[in-house]
């Protein structure tokens, strides 16, 4: 069965279609790519999977199963995390904070126990703390820790949404232009870094990017909009080889 | 000082926190005098009415009190769990002005109705305590429990969701937390608040009458919020104490004091944006206060 599955999802805000008759198979594991021109309805996607947007036709299958009126937050416990193109940290809050908070589905405990700082209350909170630490470790921000994200350089702030996402425990991570306003050697170690957390939390990840030779690099499989319609799916060498994407991209040939 | 202000003060912090809980969550509310009022309404009816409750001895029960404050926190809790799902779809600006007539409507129903006593309000609303100075411990033991609620709260994960949801809202949602129930708790933990302060203050006030709980209640109380900080529990009483205080001691410049006070509100948010107590006054704070305890504790090692 497919993880995630997108059945002709088509998006309008009143008369602009920004997605139309758009079918998607994202398979447990993989890296997918989504490239398009700006405009082309990519963050308009990651709204409809994450229950932001609700689409105007269609259906959205996660194992199966419709996601149809659920709200964002009954969406993210189910395993569905995302980053955000125009960062979306909480900047009154640390960069440990900002990772706690990711937890929240996994950090319940009594609210007794809360109030009375019981021995196992504290246990379990100084476990969650080490978690979040580990977390911003494997992002280098471990330094920043205690110091307000809105402190952040751009590239470490990238990251933190990175780490605030994987703190959910997500199956599905869904991450919008991770290395904008990255140099080109922090996006090379964002591919590896991808690679790695993929692997190591056992990640299917959906990708949106402009960088064309990262995503080739990177993404298992592919697929490309424009003008809300997918318009050429596949791996990264039959995506270079489309002559719709080149048209999309380069302008078409008299 | 004068027993009698120090208890106008503890109950402004009081009323500090109650508006403060929703807006740590992002939400104005201004809802807390018409909780404040009903709260009192509770007390001034069920102390006067009910002669069960009156006890055998000269001054009126502390556990009769301590029921009032149970059944006004239950009415309130209830009103607010319903109101609260209603008026919190409202956001910002809006959000203030649906609390404003709530407390309006209020305020007119209880000038209106004959059990409330109309525009005379219920008297002789009979006293727990013979003194202000017994009001005073009273309410300060109240104050310290409510304030280390607040403590608990800011430092858990639901006090860490009301925060994100203040931050942003919708990347807060996008954490898996359920924003409308959140803002929910918020609002009806600040009905709580200030109903029982409503209760408190029907007894010492010794009368309650409509006008307690009006659209000048709604702004005093905010602005206790706005000038000693929204950030932690310590801000709106802070905020309370002093702006409660502040007109009192400020008699004896005459007719002035009004115009001080005013100025006063309004230095304060010109140099303290945020409100006089900060997370940053304690990061500032902590070295000094830590390191004079860590010495001490040495000290005692040796």
């Amino acid at each position: 069965m497919n993880l995630l599955q997108l059945e002709d999802v088509g998006v309008r805000f009143g008369g602009l279609r920004a997605l139309q008759g758009v079918d998607l198979e994202v398979k447990q594991g993989e890296i997918f790519g989504l490239l398009g021109p700006n405009g082309a309805g990519k963050t308009t996607l990651f709204n409809v999977i994450s229950g932001l947007t609700a689409p105007s036709s269609g259906t959205v299958r996660w194992r199966g199963a419709s996601l149809a009126g659920l709200s964002s937050h009954r969406i993210a416990r189910l395993g569905i995390a995302r980053t955000f193109q125009n960062l979306r940290l909480f900047s009154s809050m640390s960069c440990l904070e900002n990772v706690l908070v990711g937890m929240h589905q996994h950090a319940r405990q009594p609210p007794l126990a809360a109030l009375l700082q019981t021995q196992s209350f504290r246990r379990r909170e100084s476990q969650l703390q080490q978690e979040a630490l580990a977390l911003l470790d494997l992002f280098q921000l471990e330094a920043t820790a205690h110091q307000d994200a809105a402190s952040l350089s751009y590239g470490d702030r990238r990251r933190l949404e990175m780490a605030r996402a994987l703190a959910s425990r997500p199956q599905l991570l869904l991450l919008d232009e991770p290395a904008a306003g990255m140099n080109p050697s922090e996006k090379d170690e964002l591919r590896e870094l991808i690679r790695r957390i993929r692997d190591q939390f056992k990640l299917t990840v959906l990708i949106i990017e402009h960088h064309v030779p990262l995503m080739l690099g990177l993404c298992d499989r592919l697929a490309v909009l424009n003008f809300g319609q997918r318009i050429a799916l596949g791996s990264p060498d039959q995506v270079r080889r489309d002559p719709a994407v080149i048209e999309a991209y380069l302008g078409g040939g008299t | 000082m004068d027993a009698g202000l120090l208890e106008q003060m503890l109950l402004g912090a009081l009323l500090g926190l109650s508006v403060y809980l929703p807006l740590r969550c992002g939400q104005l509310s201004l809802a807390t005098p018409g909780f404040f009022a009903i709260g009192g309404t509770v007390a001034a009816l069920l102390s006067t009415r009910v002669p069960a409750l009156a006890g055998s001895g000269s001054t009126y029960p502390i556990t009769s009190v301590l029921l009032e404050m149970a059944l006004a926190a239950l009415l309130t809790g209830v009103l607010a769990l319903g109101l609260g799902r209603v008026v919190l779809r409202l956001r910002g600006i809006y959000l203030a002005i649906a609390t404003i007539a709530l407390v309006e409507i209020l305020r007119v129903v209880t000038l209106n109705l004959e059990f409330t006593g109309g525009a005379l309000g219920i008297f002789g609303i009979p006293q727990p305590f013979n003194s202000a100075a017994g009001y005073a411990a009273f309410t300060l033991a109240l104050l310290a429990l409510i304030c280390w609620l607040c403590d608990r709260l800011e430092k858990t994960r639901p006090g860490r969701a009301m925060a994100a949801i203040r931050d942003d809202e919708l990347a807060a949602a996008s954490q898996g937390i359920n924003t409308a129930d959140t803002k929910l708790l918020a609002f009806v933990l600040s009905a709580l608040v200030a109903g029982i302060t409503g209760v408190v203050a029907a007894h010492f006030l010794n009368s309650w009458n409509a006008k307690l709980g009006n659209f000048d209640a709604s702004i005093t109380t905010l602005a206790f919020v706005v000038f000693g900080g929204s950030r932690t529990w310590l801000g709106p009483v802070f905020g309370g104490l002093l702006l409660t205080a502040l007109p009192e001691l400020l008699r004896p410049v005459g007719d002035l004091r009004l115009i001080v006070f005013g100025a006063v509100i309004l230095v304060g948010p010109l140099f303290f944006p945020q409100g006089v107590i900060t997370p940053e006054l304690f990061k500032w704070f902590k070295p000094r206060i830590g390191g004079i305890t860590t010495a001490a504790a040495q000290g005692v090692k040796q």
